[in-house]
């Protein structure tokens, strides 16, 4: 049997992880894995892009309507046969979303069998891990691989610095930096340089493309809508590195100073 | 001693727990905690007990992911409809304090016809008087007391988290609860010492409702007097000032003060209000400075840790607390004697007449041998 990857994704807010974990996830599901998508965002657009644009109830919604929850009712199919799962939350400003993660994951941990047998399932985690909550899929022991998504810019790359030292204080190990484009100069150098020198590797650049937003707009992902296209090679070839990584290293945050240097 | 920031870690009641006796001395009739069951719930009993109606929005996780605005908007309206108060207090948790509930809001959407006190209080303030603070600012904002009583209440407030710093429960990292010297030695103790013609003063320096029982030790201590023929001897001081204090703590004063007079006892020195027991024993340590210096004990009730030790020095001191982490520090600062009434508070909520001691009772049994 082939050893389950259960990995997250993060990064700066609005950087693409959910774009980047989709459209990996129908990669994946496309070479005949099964795979699961779990979106721990209050936002719930983890799997939107996977079902043709169509919302899903969320695992808090449901609870907070106190029904007895089954994973049926929660798991949705979606492009492919990827397993969608939404663990939803508050409205912005309202109560804690951080709580949501960590009673949706427990809950989801109790009613899924889909958790034991995906071959891989992807946590989409929101933007800023501004408290514990939003780290409760590794540190609840649901997460074996962390992916830092990140730009060449600045300020991404100061978030992927910051969520590395995170990921060190909860000695969890770093599986690969992502390099999503927003086509600043030099920007393929900046992240790979960055990678090294926190002690990992970059294993994609994705470029910035229209297609992306247009096929999002749709309610699908590159794969589905336009799969002949350039940017759903790069993500096919990503989910082949990630599908075969078995590399993670301990990442070694940089100075602030150094990565200024880095960017300039 | 740097005092200010030792983390205590025996435990305490909370600001919550603090917020909620507020609100009962300003009278409210119901309390509404905004947070989990069960949170406070032991003193949201004994509350019970002295006739407020304590309720919770009881949020569960659910509660604590989406928030419980409406919860508490609905709550607030089932109370008015089911108890029809006249004032009630909103009082804030850890749980709904951390994920920002505003009480504010959820009021105003419920718009009542009647005053609301509203806390913003959690558990996590080192001084739980901060609880107290939050309740009384809030009860300024609703008019229930004026500008005055604030200010003296804020300053009470300070002089008893100083007390408590000093020689009380906040004084230490940890502190063991000890149950005291046993009560029927110390009361043949006294009994000798009256039966001897010795001088003494009993000084009861109670906080607020609890002078219900410690008062009991006054009426044992000058009926025993009496019965010995040395009532004269004794002299009797107490913080029973009746014009001082909310309402509902004058109004303890004034009971006690009338079961005394039944019981034909004379306080000779009033040394405060009965939430005056900070402060209270300076009065009584200045009073003894000029006028009973010479005496030879003092039987000191209730806050006894509040009373400064210069002038106290060469009596023999037997003190009585309701706080079993009283013992040792009243220990060290010189008391010979220390008795402790255990489950002395819930014992005086919802009265309002002299409730017997165990001491009292155990004085009263010993001078019949
Ligand atoms: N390679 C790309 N080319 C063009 N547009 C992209 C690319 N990657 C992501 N986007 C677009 O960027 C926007 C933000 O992406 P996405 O929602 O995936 O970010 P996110 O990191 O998940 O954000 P959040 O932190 O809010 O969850 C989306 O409109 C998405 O279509
Ligand atoms: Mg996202």
């Amino acid at each position: 049997m082939k050893e389950q990857k259960r990995i997250a994704i993060y990064g700066k807010g609005g950087i693409g992880k959910s774009s980047t974990a989709s459209n990996v996830a129908a990669a994946c599901a496309d070479e005949g894995h099964r795979v699961m998508i779990i979106g721990c965002d209050p936002k719930s657009d983890s799997s939107i892009t996977l079902l043709g644009g169509r919302r899903i109830p969320t695992i808090l919604n449901l609870m907070r309507s106190g029904l007895d929850i089954k994973e049926e009712d929660v798991i949705f199919e979606g492009y492919n046969g990827v397993k969608c799962v939404e663990v939803g939350g508050p409205e912005p400003g309202i109560g804690c979303a951080g709580r949501g993660i960590i009673v949706a994951i427990q809950k989801l941990k109790k009613i899924s069998k889909e958790l034991e047998v995906a071959d891989l399932i992807i946590y989409d985690v929101p933007g800023d891990i501004v408290c514990g909550g939003f780290v409760a899929p590794i540190r609840k022991g649901l997460v074996n691989e962390a992916y830092v998504l990140t730009s060449g810019e600045y300020m991404p790359l100061y978030a992927a610095n910051n969520i590395c030292r995170g990921l060190k204080k909860i000695n969890t190990q770093l599986s690969g930096v992502i390099c999503n484009s927003r086509n600043v100069s030099r920007e393929e150098e900046i992240v790979r340089k960055f990678a090294e020198e926190i002690g990992s590797e970059m294993i994609a650049f994705i470029p910035k493309e229209q297609i992306v937003q247009d096929c999002e707009r749709d309610g699908y992902s590159v794969m589905e809508k336009a799969p002949y296209s350039g940017i759903a090679n790069v993500y096919r070839k990503l989910a082949h590195v990630i599908m075969s990584r078995d590399k993670a290293v301990m990442p070694d945050a940089l100075e602030d100073e150094r990565l200024r240097e880095l960017t300039r | 001693m740097n005092t200010e920031n030792i983390s205590i870690i025996h435990p305490r009641p909370s600001s919550i727990v603090a917020a909620l006796y507020t609100l009962r001395d300003l009278n409210v009739d119901v309390a509404i905690l905004h947070g989990p069951p069960g949170c406070s719930f032991k003193h949201a009993r004994l509350l019970e007990e002295d006739g407020i109606h304590v309720v919770t929005t009881a949020l569960d996780d659910s509660g604590f992911v989406f928030g419980g605005h409406d919860d508490l908007v609905d709550l607030i309206k089932k109370v008015i409809d089911m108890f029809n108060p006249k004032l009630i207090g909103v009082v804030g948790t850890c749980a709904s304090m951390i994920i920002g509930e505003e009480l504010h809001e959820a009021v105003l959407e419920a718009n009542p016809d009647i005053p609301v006190i509203e806390v913003e209080v959690h558990a996590g303030y080192r001084n739980n008087t901060k609880g107290v603070v939050f309740a009384l600012e809030s009860a300024l904002d609703a008019g229930i007391i004026d500008e005055d009583e604030f200010e003296r209440q804020k300053f009470l407030l300070e002089e008893a988290t100083m007390v408590e710093k000093r020689h009380g429960a906040a004084s230490r990292e940890y502190l063991a609860p000890s149950r005291g010297d046993v009560k029927y030695t110390v009361a043949k103790r006294i009994i000798e010492l009256l039966k001897a013609g010795k001088r003494g003063i009993t000084i009861m320096n109670a906080k607020k409702e609890t002078g219900y029982m410690f008062a009991d030790i006054t009426v044992a201590v000058t009926e025993i007097a009496r019965q010995f023929g040395v009532e004269q001897k004794v002299v009797n001081m107490a913080n029973l000032d009746e014009t001082l204090g909310l309402p509902r703590v004058r109004h303890h004063a004034e009971c006690i003060l009338k079961d005394f007079k039944e019981h034909g006892i004379e306080i000779h020195e009033i040394i405060g209000g009965m939430d005056e027991y900070p402060i209270a024993g300076n009065v009584a340590s200045k009073l003894i400075g000029e006028k009973y210096s010479d005496y030879d004990f003092a039987v000191i009730t209730g806050v006894p840790h509040a009373l400064p030790m210069e002038n106290l020095s060469g009596m023999e001191l037997i003190s009585v607390t309701n706080g079993p982490r009283q013992v040792l520090p009243l220990k060290e600062m010189g008391h010979e004697h220390v008795i402790v009434e255990i489950d002395l508070h819930p014992k005086t909520l919802g009265v309002n007449h002299i409730v017997e001691s165990e001491f009292g009772a155990t004085l009263r049994e010993v001078a019949k041998e």
